[in-house]
């Protein structure tokens, strides 16, 4: 009995002393994280003066947000980027690992080379890449068009194409380490297993499909969450190549959350509503994926 | 009119400013007032990629204030502004003493209470009375207090690339370019330009606000005034716009024809920005640029346009309208300075010659600044002067007339035109214009992107979207 | 050399077919073609740093036509990166300290420790990830400057101190790490901060590495909070000027690739001093998530 008090009280104190250890840490996310994302989420339902609440108004910023065109506009668009981010950016790190995987010689070179890209200031990236894209004959796309005998061409005026460049640079930076983190997957597989299945007549395509493939199952499942989560929030690459136009075209959710703030109207109630609708979307789509992964899982 | 008792009331004034302000015309080396303590932090200091010759200038500044007021210190803050990074550190407190921002934005500031009241240091100088009513307008509150000073006016013009005319042979016997004198001709010289030469007729920036400022002033010449106005208060003083006029309609007609009629546009035209437009005409790959008196260093010293291949024409009429748009920046100050720093900013000003003021010590400082834009390349044209003070402007004509570096002829019209009134001056939209343009930004880059998009449609979306803005902003506040 | 077997799909025997020798023929087409895709922006942005305004504009060729390094020097001195380079390296500096120590104490306690109630902090860490950061932007730049830390890196550094990524890593490296060793020391009587300090990190040297560098690069990259907080004063960072050059037009488009490319450089050179850890821990990390 006194003993038990003991224990209990030595655990106490115990948890006490872990919960001092882990104050700094508690606080900082409460002052970078928690507390301006509450604040933001409060705004959502202030009428706003620059960055005093006036009045509450509830849902009304909501409403209001998302009666928009441009809101329609900005949401279609961003899951247009979902859509050609999962198209060009999902499966082709799969496709870099599987080559690189193969190859028998220089293979250090090549993990190098295309994991390269992803050490570079986004920033300087699309700034970059801009030059690329110029529809001047000086573009450098237009250049290398010219070498083969193809007139120049527009990328950025069109608004059917603005979206998937921007996926291109996008996947151009990222595409190399994703590849490295499925090839670190497929290093699980045991070479036995291939060698056992090529006695057994499978030939290199059948092992692909049927051994190596499902081995990053799983990986691939957590890495198209991670990347739908971060396409969600696209918006300085959009900001600074197009502006968001041609009319529109490359507006995504985050980026008309930043015009609403920042886009000379200082509405951060409205503002805010949107990042709490993106914050939302995000929430649904991740209970979706928890829902079906929930067996693997061990964070919930 | 009454010229004559204008001037008269000027000399009356500045008798009275002379005996009241006897320190107004010292020279540059006397100690105006040391018991000035304070320091200010100056957001119109050249950024750190400026011209040395520029950089140089503003150091002689400081040392003239450093004679004149020992004991105020000043901090070069360089800042560009923009109204998103402005209000945050407003709140915050750091907001640079002084800092220019463009016309737009003063009554949205003001109300807010966001700018600082340079009322009495104003009045302390004898300058409030000085600047034209309009400013008065922009930058006062309902109660008269002032919160800002005029910097620079310009005019919406255009800025051509004579290369490009003398190889279309768009030329006259004398040298001088046949240039478009309305919009019609702009479109066809355009054409001609582009066939001969292969470059952009015109280079418009139609990215993000660029497109729907300039596409004002078009639609303004296409008879988007009065009862057609793009946005305009009714009996009840709601604000309405209206995009769906037959005026704003044809000027949008004639936006779409630039691209698929004429096909005069630079290339990429929806992700230009202002300064990549100065680009493209400076570097000859567009031969005509709508752009205001004030960015003629652009093309010129910073893209590196000979002086002498570069002209400033009016803009372009239209079948209902000569209009030019005028406006300009000016000097606001942070919402917390002092009494103390606001005359410290005023002498600021006064030495860097923004106040109506000609002693030696700012007519040196004209003289640098001429000399320097001769030397860097820059034209050097008189200023289109936000000050009703004809002494001040005329003498400031002279300083002019010494440093030029330009053939005048390829201006004249273009001042001409402003003086004899051929062109009629307009300024922004009055609300939220920043919001206007970027709807009609939209609609401009949906017409130049798509052969073939329906203009009354995509105005009449622009028009509801931008009217649900205006309920929202202002009608139902 | 051969000692180590081969892995992937093709194995020795397989080369012995002609169909799988073309086939790996194209393997290896296909990863040199990468390399160049991968590299060529690269070179590129270099090429076109030697051109002037007028060349860069207007010129069809990729190659400049003199490869003068004036441009280079010009751009430097006139725009004073040195500072702007010694700005962002006390900044990442700083920031990787913040990273390792809070966000590995937390992660210790989440991952270790586990006191009473812990399951709540790891559930709001990780819905931390999800949400967009940008938005709260704009409370936490004023919450900065109501504590009187603007213009000053101590709130910069402080926020790589408050990262759920790193949070979560930490954590599940310490889930993983064997439980006796650390009871072990607890038996000893050592005291949970010095169990932290002499078990826990010790063991942790490939983890700390990994968010080292993840911190390094993303703390290089910053520019957004960074350009709030340091705007005006003599702080900025590479990045923020960069982002200053896109946004307010102030510098021609030449001069803009010239400081792309400086931008570049120090990342570059850390990429290939750290190359190996990059590409095989870093990696090797992220499968765990």
């Amino acid at each position: 009995m006194h003993r038990q008090k003991g224990v209990l009280r030595a655990k106490t104190t115990e948890n006490i002393k872990s919960w001092l250890i882990m104050l700094p840490g508690l606080i900082l996310m409460t002052f970078f994280v928690w507390e301006p994302l509450f604040e933001s989420v409060r705004m959502s339902m202030y009428k706003t003066r620059n960055v005093e609440l006036v009045r509450f108004i509830g849902l009304d910023n909501f409403i209001s947000v998302v009666g928009k065109d441009d809101f329609m506009q900005a949401l279609a668009n961003t899951f247009s980027y979902t859509f050609w981010s999962l198209l060009l950016g999902f499966a082709l790190p799969v496709l870099l690992a599987i080559l690189i995987g193969e190859t028998r010689r220089s293979k250090g070179f090549f993990r190098t080379a295309v994991y390269l890209p992803n050490m570079l200031p986004g920033l300087a990236v699309i700034i970059l890449w801009s030059a690329f894209f110029s529809g001047e004959k000086s573009g450098v796309l237009n250049i290398l068009l010219g070498h083969v005998g193809v007139a120049p061409q527009t990328y950025l005026t069109r608004s059917d194409w603005v979206v998937p460049i921007i996926i291109i640079i996008a996947t151009w930076k990222g595409a190399g380490a994703t590849a490295l983190i499925y090839m670190a997957g497929m290093a699980s597989v045991s070479p036995e297993l291939y060698e056992a299945a090529a006695i057994d007549g499978a030939t290199v395509w059948q092992r692909i499909i049927h051994i190596l493939l499902p081995s990053i199952k799983k990986l691939a499942g957590t890495l198209l969450i991670l990347q739908i989560i971060s396409v969600f929030q696209i918006m300085y690459e959009p900001m600074v190549l197009t502006k968001g136009g041609p009319d529109n075209a490359s507006l995504s959710l985050m980026q008309l959350m930043w015009q609403y703030a920042f886009g000379g109207s200082m509405n951060y109630g409205k503002a805010s509503a949107v990042a709490v609708i993106v914050t939302l979307i995000l929430l649904v789509m991740t209970a979706i994926y928890s829902y079906f992964n929930r067996k693997e899982s061990d964070w919930d | 009119m009454n010229k004559l008792a204008e001037t008269v009331s000027l000399l009356l004034s500045l008798c009275l400013l002379l005996s009241a302000c006897p320190s107004a015309l010292a020279g540059s080396d006397e100690v105006i007032d040391a018991n000035l303590t304070c320091t200010i932090t100056l957001g119109n200091w050249p950024p750190d990629t400026a011209a040395q010759a520029e950089k140089d200038l503003f150091e002689g500044y400081r040392a003239i204030m450093a004679r004149q007021y020992p004991n105020v210190t000043l901090i070069p803050d360089y800042y560009s502004y923009s109204l998103s990074n402005y209000v945050p550190m407003a709140k915050g407190g750091t907001a640079p003493s002084i800092f220019q921002p463009p016309f737009t934005d003063p009554q949205l500031l003001i109300s807010q209470h966001l700018v600082g009241d340079v009322t009495d240091a104003l009045e302390q100088f004898g300058v409030l009375d000085k600047f034209s009513s309009s400013y008065v307008e922009m930058l006062a509150d309902e109660n008269g207090r002032i919160y800002g000073l005029p910097r620079d006016g310009y005019v919406l013009g255009m800025h051509l690339n004579l290369n490009l005319f003398r190889e279309a042979g768009l030329v006259d016997e004398d040298g001088m370019p046949i240039y478009p004198r309305t919009l019609q001709e702009m479109a066809e010289y355009g054409k001609i330009i582009r066939e001969k030469t292969g470059k952009a007729g015109l280079v418009f920036p139609a990215s993000e606000t660029y497109g729907g400022w300039l596409f004002t002033n078009i639609a303004w010449n296409f008879g988007c005034v009065g009862e057609s106005a793009l946005e305009y208060q009714d009996e009840d003083g709601r604000w309405v716009c209206n995009f769906t006029s037959p005026e704003c309609i044809a000027a949008m007609e004639f936006m779409r024809d630039l691209k698929w009629k004429y096909d005069i546009l630079n290339v990429d035209a929806t992700t230009t920005d202002w300064a990549s437009a100065h680009t493209l005409l400076g570097t000859g790959e567009a031969a005509m640029n709508f752009a205001a008196d004030d960015s003629v260093d652009q093309p010129t010293s910073n893209k590196g346009l000979p002086v002498e291949d570069f002209a400033l024409i009016p803009f372009p009429a239209g079948d209902a309208g000569r209009y030019a748009l005028a406006g300009g920046t000016c000097y606001m100050f942070a919402p917390n300075i002092t009494p103390d720093q606001g005359v410290a900013l005023m002498a600021y000003l006064k030495v860097i010659g923004k106040l109506p003021f000609l002693d030696e010590q700012i007519v040196a400082g004209m003289r640098a600044d001429y000399a320097a834009k001769r030397d860097r390349g820059a034209p050097v044209i008189p200023a289109i002067s936000a000050w009703n003070d004809e002494e001040y402007n005329a003498a400031k004509q002279a300083i002019v007339d010494e440093y030029s570096n330009v053939d005048m002829r390829l201006y004249a019209d273009f001042f001409d035109s402003i003086t004899d009134g051929t062109i009629a001056l307009k300024s922004e939209e009055p609300v939220f214009a920043q919001q206007l343009y970027r709807e009609l930004t939209a609609v401009i880059q949906r017409m130049i992107t798509r052969e073939g998009a329906d203009v009354v449609k995509a105005l009449r979306n622009a028009e509801e979207s931008f009217q649900e803005y205006l309920d929202d902003e202002i009608n139902d506040y | 050399m051969r000692t180590e077997q081969r892995t992937g799909v093709i194995r020795d025997y397989d080369m012995h077919s002609a169909s799988v020798r073309i086939g790996y023929g194209f393997i290896v087409f296909c990863c040199c073609v990468m390399v160049v895709l991968a590299v060529f922006p690269l070179l590129w942005v270099v090429l076109a740093g030697f051109k002037d305004l007028k060349e860069f504009v207007s010129s069809t060729s990729l190659i400049p036509q003199s490869f003068s390094l004036k441009p280079f020097d010009t751009t430097w001195s006139q725009l004073g990166i040195a500072k702007n380079y010694l700005n962002s390296l006390i900044f990442v500096v700083g920031s990787v300290i913040c990273a390792l120590i809070f966000n590995g104490l937390l992660g210790y306690g989440i991952g270790i420790l586990k006191p009473r109630g812990h399951k709540i902090v790891k559930r709001l860490v990780m819905l931390s990830l999800l949400m967009p950061t940008t938005i709260s932007i704009v409370p936490l730049f004023m919450n900065i400057q109501n504590l009187g830390m603007g213009n000053s890196f101590a709130p910069l550094w402080l926020s790589y101190g408050a990262n759920a990524m790193y949070v979560i890593l930490f954590v599940q490296f310490f889930e993983s790490l064997p439980v006796s060793i650390i009871e072990a020391g607890r038996i000893d009587g050592a005291s949970q901060l010095q169990t932290f300090f002499h078990i826990v990190l010790p063991l942790s040297k490939p983890i700390c590495a990994v968010i080292s560098i993840f911190a390094v690069n993303a703390a290089w990259s910053d520019f957004l909070l960074p350009y709030l907080v340091l705007r005006g004063g003599n702080l900025q960072t590479v990045m923020v000027r960069l982002f200053v050059f896109s946004t307010e037009q102030t510098v021609n488009a030449d001069t803009m690739m010239r400081s792309v490319v400086f931008s570049m450089i120090p990342p570059i050179i850390l990429f290939f001093i750290f190359q190996k850890q990059l590409t095989e821990n870093a990696v090797s990390v992220g499968i765990k998530g």
